[in-house]
């Protein structure tokens, strides 16, 4: 008796258990997607094949960009975040060419390619083993997702199942907001300029 | 619950041990000998060759001729001036055997790539390698002797033990290792 009470309770258990799995299937592009290594600000993400810090976030309404001897001046209805970095291949030379500003809504938002020209920006620059670089990003959010955003950095933003660096931001908050940022070129050492207003 | 007799015991250890066969079997097999090709291209390793020798290498025999450090324009980096030449034997073989892949490594195990674009003290101190062709120009050079090759890498100033790897697509899996 006792038994067969056994081998009904095993065929529940089994029948929950399965419910359970297909209920909770991932979907095949959650199983392949990047895998996540996290990381603060203000400290080195290190990847298995990238190490990437966070010097600087700026938040501006506008941003001007100095090129070829003319001013550009970009708007948005949201707010501008540039970000400065540094980042270091560690195994072989790659680029990083993808940047992702995940808002605390979860919202997603790729860097912006409204000035993708600028030295520095995501894919610009192939990285070298053993020689750290500066990197710079822009993203156009809404006011809201600044608080409480997760940067997301990667070789690429299709390639399955590669290590992408989920940078956790701190301090980025609304009353830090400029006016005005003028981005100008500079030297191979640091590519670029950055001036708030 | 019935006990399960010595037959019946046998045919289950039987089953889970055929288990243990038939599953790594099935994913070989359905791999389509992709897995077999990824193993023996993992293992396989390069062929070594020391600076100034000459190895035949997909239609071609192979010398580096010189391995120049360069100083960087960035802090802590120098370039690597990689001055390399392949005299035909397979004309036909060699050109086919595009593209050229090269790279450099260090005894750390890093690999980078040439460069895009001329470093600027390679155009300063060696202008003349700027006029040497890249890895993989091999159309109609067979008569004219060997062709001459040079890349040019970025690499950190304590990069130690480098060696350049030059690998043919058509030569595929060997690749060259000059020391």
């Amino acid at each position: 008796m006792n038994g067969r009470i056994g081998g009904v309770a095993a065929v529940l258990l089994t029948a929950a258990i399965l419910y359970g799995m297909q209920r909770t299937t991932p979907l095949y592009s959650e199983i392949t997607s990047p895998v996540p290594v996290r990381g603060m600000q203000g400290e080195r993400v290190d990847t298995s094949a990238f190490a990437v810090g966070i010097a600087a976030v700026h938040l501006a309404r506008t941003v001007t960009v100095e090129a070829f001897g003319q001013d550009r001046r970009y708007a948005t209805s949201g707010v501008w975040v540039i970000v400065e970095a540094a980042a270091e291949a560690k195994r072989e030379s790659l680029s990083l060419a993808s940047a992702d500003w995940l808002g605390p809504d979860g919202v997603r938002y790729r860097a912006s390619q409204r000035f993708s020209i600028m030295p520095g920006m995501p894919g610009t620059e192939r990285l070298e083993p053993g020689i750290p670089r500066p990197m710079l990003m822009a993203f156009e959010v809404p006011e809201s997702q600044l608080a409480g955003a997760t940067l997301l950095i990667a070789r690429s933003a299709y390639t399955p199942l590669l290590e992408e660096a989920w940078i956790e931001m701190a301090g980025v908050e609304p009353e830090n907001i400029r006016q005005s940022i003028t981005l100008g070129r500079g030297n191979r050492l640091l590519p670029w300029t950055l001036e708030a207003e | 619950m019935a006990t399960a007799s010595a037959g019946e015991r046998r045919v289950r250890r039987l089953c889970l041990t055929a288990l243990a066969v038939a599953l790594p079997a099935a994913i070989l097999v359905h791999s389509r000998g992709d897995l077999l090709d990824l193993l023996r291209e993992a293992m396989r390793e390069p062929t070594v060759v020391e600076r100034g020798e000459v190895q035949p290498y997909g239609g071609a025999d192979w010398r580096m001729t010189e391995l120049t450090r360069l100083p960087g324009e960035l802090p802590g980096t120098v370039v690597i001036l990689a001055e390399f030449e392949a005299a035909a034997i397979g004309p036909a073989r060699l050109r086919e055997a595009v593209p050229c892949v090269v790279a450099l490594t260090d005894d750390r195990g890093r690999r980078w790539e040439p460069v895009f674009l001329t470093e600027p003290a390679v155009r300063r101190t060696r202008p003349d390698a700027l006029e040497k062709p890249r890895c993989g120009a091999f159309e109609g050079s067979e008569e004219d002797g060997p062709i001459m090759m040079a890349e040019s890498f970025l690499v950190p100033e304590d990069a130690r033990g480098l060696s350049l790897s030059v690998a043919l697509a058509g030569a595929s899996p060997d690749r060259l290792l000059f020391r």
